[in-house]
């Protein structure tokens, strides 16, 4: 959906997705159908030979293609500039025309969602221009398990997720589409689920009792622990000083287990709405006034850590 | 920014946000500063924040100082001196012996 953003950041959506998992295939039905409005497109290709432009550009108002490295790594330079050359020609406009107010980044195969927003947030000009409001990772329904047997990446893309896309659902038996959105729920478990067929979005009937899949331990990541959700209340006499002093050492010290932050607390400027990725944290946003019912509570989604003990560090930071 | 040091070079740590008016930025300055004072006293460390000079100022108990632009450099400098990183979840803050390792 064309979103008018507010501040007059540009707001940015990312579809990831392991290689083969059909996020080309999904987007351009979404074009096809007007979903993203006339967002301007960027499409990432680790190979040299860009292919996905050539499916996407007849339904997309503008696009650009990223090819020869993957963005979140060897290829970052290139998106910043891309992403800065679009901001500029942005600022040129008049505010009242109609300007560029949704970007599409489809990624590699090869990409960590995660990465890219952290590239972004840490940007001093970017910063100020994009806002990154949906990671959406699409999953190949029909070999996602296999591959999360085996390949880091594809687990980390999966915890950085918003929204998991599950993709070729009819290749699959609702048994089998079970396990993996449970099994999924154990890597992710605040991510929305949505499915898909060819691109074309179809309703999501899943047994919620299905078992998950044990997952085997890759070597080398830290897989120790299922990745949990934690949600601690905080007491309304909290003060964002000492609570920003608190959070930030957190996510410093334990910002690799800690995959997801998200959460409204109050400010002297207003109930602020905090969301980080890792040890990422996007500049917080301020949430309208109108609406006053927020109460400050804040979910972790990570390992190693208890509600307990979150609470009691908290309390000891403020005290 | 700062006209005459050109201090901070990078704008807006997310732990900035919260504060409009310069008497809120101010005292949540002076808020963060007791607070990291505090903490950072188990290790042998100060902060300071006077109001003037822009950014955090951590100190040693011997006397060298550096001024660091926000919160995150804080916690970087910290690591760097103490060889840890400053872990909220350390026992010594949650006072729960039995914390599960991460």
């Amino acid at each position: 959906m064309p979103q008018q953003g507010k501040d007059g950041r540009i707001r940015l959506t990312v579809l990831g997705g392991y290689l083969g998992s059909g996020k080309t295939t999904w987007l351009r039905h979404q074009l096809y159908e007007g979903v993203f409005g006339d967002a301007h497109i960027i499409v990432n290709e680790a190979a040299e030979t860009p292919v996905d432009d050539a499916l996407l550009a007849q339904h997309a108002g503008a696009m650009t293609v990223l090819a020869g490295g993957c963005v979140c790594c060897t290829g970052k330079a290139d998106l910043i500039d891309a992403l800065r050359s679009l901001c500029d020609q942005r600022s040129k406009q008049t505010s009242t025309g109609a300007r560029l107010e949704q970007l599409v980044l489809e990624t590699s195969g090869l990409a960590d969602p995660a990465a890219i927003v952290t590239a972004i947030r840490e940007d001093p000009v970017l910063v100020y221009h994009i806002l990154v409001t949906e990671i959406i990772v699409a999953v190949d329904a029909a070999n996602a398990i296999a591959q999360l047997s085996d390949e880091p990446l594809g687990r980390q893309q999966i915890e950085a997720a918003d929204r998991l896309l599950l993709t070729k659902v009819d290749t699959v038996t609702t048994a089998g589409l079970s396990a993996l959105v449970t099994t999924l729920k154990t890597l992710n478990p605040a991510a929305e689920f949505c499915a898909a067929v060819k691109g074309i979005d179809q309703p999501l009937h899943v047994d919620e009792g299905a078992a998950p899949i044990r997952l085997p331990a890759i070597s080398g990541t830290d897989m120790r622990d299922p990745v949990v959700p934690v949600r601690i209340e905080i007491d309304p006499s909290t003060d964002w000083a000492a609570f920003s002093v608190w959070l930030s050492a957190l996510l410093y010290a334990r910002g690799t287990n800690i995959v997801r932050v998200k959460g409204v607390m109050n400010s002297p400027a207003g109930h602020l709405l905090l969301q980080a990725v890792r040890n990422s944290v996007q500049s917080p946003e301020i949430l309208p006034k109108s609406a006053s019912n927020y109460n400050n509570s804040i979910v972790f989604i990570g390992r190693g850590f208890t509600a307990e003990a979150l609470e009691k560090s908290l309390l000891h930071f403020v005290g | 920014m700062c006209n005459a040091c050109g201090f901070p070079s990078a704008p807006g740590h997310w732990t900035d946000a919260g504060v409009d008016t310069p008497g809120d930025r101010l005292r949540m300055q002076f808020r963060r500063a007791q607070v990291l004072k505090k903490i950072l006293s188990d290790y042998g460390l100060s902060a300071r924040v006077d109001g003037q000079i822009p950014g955090i100022q951590l100190s040693t108990f011997t006397g060298s100082q550096v001024n660091l632009r926000d919160l995150e450099a804080v916690w970087k400098e910290a690591e760097r001196q103490i060889g840890a990183p400053v872990d909220p979840l350390d026992p010594r803050f949650t006072g729960i012996a039995a914390e599960p390792v991460a």
